[in-house]
């Protein structure tokens, strides 16, 4: 299959079905402000279960829904997933230490937990915490102008969650393999911007949601599927190829750094700024402009 | 089957323990505190939070603002005067320049890790409203931890859009912030230095007995104190030698976390408020220490007692002869958007200011 990358700008002029910014800019805020760590997408998956009519979830995790019926058979996929953390120990006095999942995609990928808000998802629900960070004041005096200034990493990462003790921590229900995030709060700025952590891929599956929504009549048969563990291999896409495919042709969709569809899928990329920081920024209008070229797709036009 | 049993329950009871409902007087700082947390006024700009403060005062207190901008408060009569000062200023930026595809260049106002803010969301505060935008990250050096100085992208792309949206150079830039509380009366957001004097100021005016006041008190509410406790001098002046005392309420920046040194500024969050005794600015003398510690005992508040780095407010009123006795609470990650203090930490430090109003 050959790789294709479409430029955004050209997507703009297509015709608009049921897809406004109505539609598009409220689900991409709402993607951006859930957590996926990949490989522990439960929460979001369920999520996507209630907004995607007619949808399941297969034995991977992947959320997929079936249009159409006979050929050809095509395959639109998103992948959902981020690179995140989970509890890897807690500390007698109550701190979690953290072990990340999924390879750092910038070298200061870690350093954006430092000083800030964090959400570890504990067995009763989502609890609230800080990244460590040392005191402004403390290291005055005692850092030379010519000390080494190395940058942060998860191994420096202690989150505070305001316990005092493990058995503190342990009675909000975290525990060893707790998702953890930086707290997630989509950020509006511009004319129609968004930035948040993984705002591209969050954009891009809202746009495929979207567009499943304004009900396109697909030519053949479609499969829509969200993904699951992109970041460690392309895990979940690939059984969504050998559970439902064959497919006769297979788009795979992403933001930031690109989609990985493997060598059997056309890509399209929704640009970002500031990619695989915690203010990613995307285009609503770009996410729009996706979703009906989405629609397009689907309906072979 | 009896351990596990038994083990359940005590589990039980410490998540309750640590979700249960707040005692009044941990609620009541709360809703100060939070209040106050969530405006916005970096040094030179206090204004909205100079009005949250005259909000929450209560309906008796009477308020002046001088020429620097401090909020003041006078209560009782008589000899000797005894100064109360909280600052209402908080670190951030201001623009300096707008470059002509329309990001801000900024300088900073107080001492802070550039890191915190660096790819975070931004609040450009202007007459017009709050306008949003990030923290630009770095294009480049990513082997340091410390990155080049900061820039905010407001999704503008000309000098002449962001200067539409009421952007102009002395603007000042934050970043968005939120209470949020923790675990048990732990609590976390930005700002808490100095917000949480202010609140314990406030706490303490709402429950003193002015009838038991044997001399003047003024409470302060000051300005400009990150970049050089400017509004502090301005009272000072304007006091001169007629304060007996000053207890500066600051923040008692502690190494209670895995990240610190435990050699010095070892007072635990939840453990009461802390005398300040030593600093970078100020020395209380040991009398005074001693003093406050009988306070404490005798109105049965928590007190430390520990040296911490910083400079307070009431350091600049010792040169006309005024003696700085230092109050704060213990608080963990300082000026960073993760401050995290312990509310009743907070509600002790009210009970100190007012016990020594009323006392001593």
């Amino acid at each position: 299959m050959t790789r294709l990358r479409l430029a955004l700008l050209s997507l703009s002029i297509l015709p608009s079905f049921h897809l406004s910014a109505q539609t598009v800019d409220p689900l991409a805020v709402r993607f951006a402000s859930m957590t996926a760590v990949t490989g522990l997408e439960q929460a979001m998956t369920d999520t996507l279960l209630t907004l995607v009519p007619g949808s399941t979830r297969d034995r991977t995790g992947n959320v997929t829904v079936s249009f159409g019926t006979g050929a050809p058979k095509r395959l639109v996929a998103c992948a959902l997933d981020e690179v995140g953390y989970v509890v890897g120990n807690i500390t007698a006095d109550g701190y979690l230490t953290l072990r990340r999942v999924g390879a750092p995609p910038q070298p200061l990928f870690d350093q954006q937990l430092e000083g800030q808000r964090v959400t570890v998802f504990g067995a009763r629900g989502a609890v609230p915490g800080v990244g460590a960070v040392r005191s402004t004041h403390l290291t005055r005096g005692r850092i030379g102008s010519g000390t080494p200034d190395p940058i942060f990493t998860v191994d420096n990462a202690y989150v505070d969650v305001g316990a005092a003790s493990a058995a503190e921590a342990r009675a909000l229900a975290i525990d060893m393999l707790a998702p953890v995030s930086l707290a997630k709060r989509p950020h509006l700025y511009g004319d129609r911007l968004l930035a948040a952590p993984a705002a591209g891929r969050r954009a891009t599956c809202a746009a495929l949601a979207a567009a499943l929504q304004a009900k396109p009549t697909v030519r053949g048969s479609v499969v829509a599927a969200f993904t699951v563990r992109s970041l460690y291999t392309t895990t979940g896409l690939q059984a969504v190829q050998r559970l439902q495919g064959p497919f006769d042709q297979a788009l795979v969709i992403g933001g930031g750094r690109g989609a990985r569809g493997g060598a059997a899928a056309d890509t399209l990329v929704l640009a970002t700024r500031y990619t695989d920081t915690a203010v990613e920024t995307v285009s609503l209008k770009d996410a729009e402009a996706l979703a009906k070229r989405l629609v397009a797709w689907m309906e072979a036009r | 089957m009896r351990a596990l049993g038994l083990g359940a329950l005590g589990t039980l009871l410490l998540w309750a323990s640590l979700c249960g409902q707040d005692g009044p007087r941990v609620a009541e700082a709360q809703t100060v505190l939070s209040t106050l947390v969530e405006a916005y006024g970096v040094s030179g700009a206090e204004g909205p939070v100079r009005d949250a403060v005259k909000r929450l005062l209560p309906a008796w207190a009477q308020t002046e603002t001088d020429t620097a901008g401090n909020l003041w408060v006078r209560v009782g009569r008589g000899d000797p005067l005894v100064v109360f000062v909280a600052h209402l200023d908080e670190i951030g930026f201001t623009v300096t320049n707008i470059r002509d595809d329309g990001s801000l260049e900024l300088q900073t106002r107080g001492g802070f890790f550039g890191s915190l803010f660096e790819a975070q969301p931004a609040l450009v505060h202007t007459d017009k409203g709050d306008v949003p935008g990030v923290f630009m990250p770095r294009d480049s050096g990513a082997t340091r931890h410390t990155p080049p100085p900061l820039r905010v992208d407001l999704g503008t792309t000309s000098r002449a859009t962001t200067l539409a949206r009421g952007v102009s150079p002395g603007t000042t830039v934050t970043m968005p912030k939120q209470f949020m509380r923790l675990a048990g009366t732990r609590a976390t957001g930005r700002s808490f230095d100095d917000r949480v004097g202010c609140t314990a100021q406030l706490l303490a005016l709402r429950h003193l007995d002015r009838a038991a006041l044997k001399h003047q008190v003024v409470f302060v509410f000051s300005t400009r104190e990150e970049i050089g406790l400017e509004g502090a001098q301005g009272a000072a002046a304007a006091l001169g030698t007629a304060p007996r005392r000053v207890h500066a309420i600051d923040t008692f920046v502690s190494a209670d976390s895995p990240l610190e040194l435990p050699n010095f500024a070892v007072a635990p969050i939840g453990q009461g408020a802390v005398a300040r005794a030593l600093d970078n600015s100020s020395i209380t003398p040991p009398a005074y220490v001693d003093s406050l510690v009988q306070v404490a005992r005798a109105r049965g508040v928590k007190l430390q007692i520990g040296t911490t780095n910083g400079g307070n407010d009431g350091s600049v009123f010792t040169p006309y002869g005024v003696v700085d006795v230092a109050m704060g609470w213990p608080l963990r990650y300082s000026h960073s958007p993760a401050e995290v203090v312990d509310l009743r930490d907070v509600v002790s430090l009210a009970d100190m200011i007012q016990a020594v109003a009323e006392t001593w």
